[in-house]
């Protein structure tokens, strides 16, 4: 009956969820992303199959490393191990099941016994599991090939193991904790059993143990795969493997007749874990009730735009700068989003940064010498730092709009017009990147060799380019962080707002949509910009080349970029100043 | 109980110009009308209830306001401006205090003060700011985070950055949920203080006993439309059948909700 009960509230849940995400797909912007986000997945998860089918590239059905299946097996069974013992390390509070905040109210005052309540967590999870080796199987399967329902179900059965030995480990833990043993106490005996092990299995096998492989034979990492492969394939250490080689034998079988020898005692392992955890008599209920309050407080939190993040500070940053009381109220807004930032970026921080960046710089440069190498490499670092920079940054620092807009309704009711309180959430974001950039341009005209295949790079030209980066760059940042802002005002659905962002593949159509929406806009925005560095650089360098020419030609680009930086400002405000939260965002 | 004399009188307040003038204010959400053109007044002084069962659009109304959604239809003037076309005058006027208090989770005590005071520009905030911190007893948590106060004293710090540029106009939005005995008892003797101070305050609750004491009118919605509004005993007189009936008799007669048999 309980059982009928608990499957009841679970199918009907999920039901319910997936016939919401199909009615949303009525709205248009809800079904664009749906289409693109279907072709996506089905171009990159689907697409194997096909090309197999056509003829397509061949690949080996158990890829494997070079030193053969059981080499696979023993490195796979190894990194099992490993897992399975950082469970025994790294928890440090009781037992806590995840149970939603409603389930904690429904089910544990119903009477329910502690069994049922295990059972109905376990099917939960196994939800999670089956889904999890299906997606994981066939984007593997995408790339490497090899029999699709064994490598599933070997998948299904390994991570299914592993969620009962978190499960059955921190009962245990739980149950050391009530006879007094601190997490301290249980990690140092852990790490000294673990030492007292190596010590012992290096004296009794060390006769045995295989020799290192000629020093010209060590290329890369495949020899020391191989070499591990080894010393764990032989002696008392294949043992002490054993059981992790039986559970992880299904999912590396490459035939059909070692997959269906292995997934018996796989299944045995399955059961003995499970008995394990039934078994196991710990209270876990106190700690799930605080755990499932916990987590619904910050998802709460964070969807009312009150939480960043599901980790919320834990204290408080200082002010990157005083703020007087009177002035330009958008100072406020970049002064609240420089302190979410965190701490890293108070000046006094950049204070330090920067003596520092030119002390490395100058003494890597004198140890170089002459040669450029060690020059060229720090600038073609410089040089893909600040490439990442200007496509990631945007959508790395968020505090922005797309932080504040789910506490929209607060900063409405500040006295300010749209543009102020765009400027005054764009601006920090574009501040730090800025600030990044600066110090990555310090560095590179500190290590840019004076001379570039034979032709000189004088002080006065490493200089100047660096200053006309400078200048450019945080125009670029400022108009390329409007740009999602932007999207937010304009599209909030497709926009993760604060931390707990929507779901299902048609948010991934969406974004993709974005994305690509993004660099067009940009591109264009930067269209203009470079005319103008063209003309402009043209213009310096008949004067003076091509110092002046440079020069002027970044203040023309930045003139420019930041014409357009303060129109985009100021449509924005509009924009936000007719955005209507009764009509988006969540009430 | 807060009993001191009144700063303004009522003949006074009768005579000064509205602090809040709503004049068919209208909020549709698509086909739903949650607001249907409702007007009243509120003048200096003047402590408004507004109530109605859920649903009858007392949210969207303060929301509308307070300058968070715009109205469909109508005009809002706070403190004699018109919210649609003198916006930063009108807001730099009120201020609004949600049920769920709305704060950065990043931001100190101290910091939100600072950021606010900016936000209205408020010169010598740190005084004001240091005398709200005391009077609503939360001085000792300046340098804490919103994540280690209770709910009652993020519920205090919200008040605090609300009141620092000294509004006319306020509106709260069930202002004493969660609130502990003595909580509720300041945030009264709060309300009451601004009032007698000259603020217009339209507060929305259900808790109808609390309202009663602090209350000089109650405007009673239904369904996005006024049902009456009007001082305590205008209101008590239209719909009362014996002298002395208290405002949770009235509204469930002026709703036409049935009341529980005890």
């Amino acid at each position: 009956m309980i059982a009928g009960a608990l499957a009841y509230y679970q199918y009907h849940s999920w039901r319910n969820r997936m016939s919401a995400r199909i009615r949303r797909l009525r709205q248009p912007k809800y079904l664009s992303g749906a289409i693109v986000g279907g072709l996506y997945l089905y171009f990159y998860l689907f697409q194997g199959f096909g090309l197999r089918h056509r003829g397509g590239v061949a690949r080996p059905a158990m890829p494997g490393l070079s030193g053969g299946p059981d080499l696979t097996l023993t490195l796979a069974a190894l990194i099992f191990m490993t897992i399975l013992l950082l469970a025994w390390i790294f928890p440090h509070s009781r037992t806590a099941l995840a149970f939603t905040e409603a389930e904690v109210s429904f089910l544990f005052p119903a009477p329910i016994s502690r069994k049922s309540l295990l059972h109905f967590k376990l099917l939960k999870s196994q939800i999670s599991i089956l889904f999890s080796a299906l997606l994981i199987t066939i984007i593997r399967h995408r790339w490497a090939g090899g029999p699709f329902i064994p490598r599933m179900i070997g998948f299904w059965a390994g991570l299914s193991v592993l969620n009962l030995h978190l499960l059955g480990s921190s009962f245990a833990v739980t149950m050391l904790m009530d006879r007094g043993i601190s997490t301290w106490r249980r990690r140092l005996f852990i790490f000294g059993a673990i030492a007292i092990a190596a010590v012992g299995f290096y004296f009794w096998v060390r006769h045995s143990l295989p020799p290192l492989p000629d020093p010209e034979e060590r290329h890369g990492f495949g020899w020391a795969f191989r070499y591990i492969g080894l010393i764990f394939s032989t002696g008392p250490l294949s043992y002490v493997l054993y059981p992790f080689r039986l559970v992880v034998a299904p999912y590396v079988a490459s035939t059909y007749a070692q997959f269906f020898a292995a997934i018996g005692p796989a299944l045995a392992m399955i059961g003995l874990h499970y008995i394990w955890v039934m078994r196991s008599n710990v209270a876990f209920e106190e700690a799930s009730v605080e755990f499932s309050r916990k987590i619904a407080d910050l998802r709460t939190a964070a969807r009312s735009g009150q939480g960043r993040a599901l980790r919320p500070p834990k204290k408080a940053v200082r002010a990157p700068f005083v703020l007087r009381p009177t002035g330009q109220p958008a100072i406020a807004l970049f002064w609240k989003n420089l302190i979410s930032t965190g701490q890293y970026v108070t000046f006094r921080v950049w204070l330090i940064l920067i003596p520092v960046a030119v002390s490395v710089g100058m003494s890597l440069q004198t140890q170089s010498g002459r040669g450029p190498g060690l020059g060229m490499a720090v600038m073609l670092l410089v040089a893909v730092l600040l490439a990442i920079s200007l496509f990631s940054g945007p959508h790395l620092l968020r505090n922005d709009l797309r932080q504040d807009l789910p506490v929209a309704d607060v900063l409405k009711m500040f006295p300010m017009r749209g543009w102020q309180v765009v400027l005054g959430e764009v601006l920090a974001p574009a501040a730090v990147l800025a600030a990044l950039q600066w110090l990555l341009l310090l560095l590179g005209a500190i290590m840019c060799p004076s001379q570039i295949n034979h032709a000189a790079v004088p002080l006065g030209m490493r200089v100047c380019a660096a200053l006309s980066a400078a200048a450019v760059l945080p125009c670029v940042d400022f108009l390329a962080l409007l740009i999602p802002n932007a999207a937010a005002l304009y599209f909030p659905a497709w926009i993760q707002l604060g931390k707990d962002g929507p779901r299902g593949f048609e948010t991934m159509g969406q974004q993709l949509i974005l994305a690509v929406g993004q660099w067009l806009a940009l591109l264009l925005g930067m269209i203009p910009a470079g005319i103008a560095f063209g003309l402009f650089f043209f213009a310096g360098s008949y004067v003076h080349w091509p110092l002046l020419g440079l020069m002027s030609g970044a203040a023309g680009a930045a003139i420019v970029l930041a014409v357009e930086a303060a129109l985009g400002v100021k449509w924005l405000g509009r924009s936000f100043e007719r955005f209507d939260l009764s009509g988006e965002l969540p009430q | 109980m807060d009993t001191a004399p009144p700063r303004i009188t009522e003949t006074e307040a009768a005579a000064a110009p509205p602090q809040i003038k709503v004049d068919g204010l209208t909020k549709l959400y698509g086909d739903f009308t949650a607001v249907n053109d409702l007007s009243f007044a509120v003048r200096p002084g003047e402590v408004i209830g507004l109530v109605g069962p859920n649903g009858a659009g007392k949210t969207t109304t303060l929301r509308c306001l307070a300058g968070i959604i715009p109205p469909t239809r109508g005009r809002v003037f706070i403190g004699g401006f018109d919210l649609a076309r003198q916006p930063i005058e009108a807001k730099r006027k009120l201020a609004f205090f949600s049920d769920e208090p709305r704060l950065f989770e990043y931001l100190t005590v101290n910091q939100h003060l600072a950021f606010v005071a900016r936000i209205y520009g408020v010169a010598g905030c740190q005084d004001i700011a240091r005398e709200l911190l005391v009077e609503l007893e939360i001085a000792d948590k300046a340098d804490k985070l919103p994540g280690e106060l209770s709910r009652g004293m993020k519920q205090k710090l919200a008040i605090a950055c609300g009141l620092l540029h000294a509004p006319s106009v306020i509106f709260f939005d069930e202002p004493l949920t969660g609130l502990d005995p003595l909580g509720i008892r300041r945030m009264k003797d709060s309300i009451l203080k601004r009032a007698r101070d000259g603020a217009a305050i339209l507060i929305s609750s259900h808790l109808l006993h609390l309202l009663e004491e602090i209350c000089s009118h109650v405007l009673i919605l239904k369904n996005g439309r006024k049902v009456i509004d009007g001082t305590l005993a205008e209101v008590r007189e239209r719909f009362s059948e014996q002298a002395g009936s208290n405002l949770e008799e009235v509204f469930f007669r002026a709703t036409g909700e049935t009341k529980a048999e005890p």
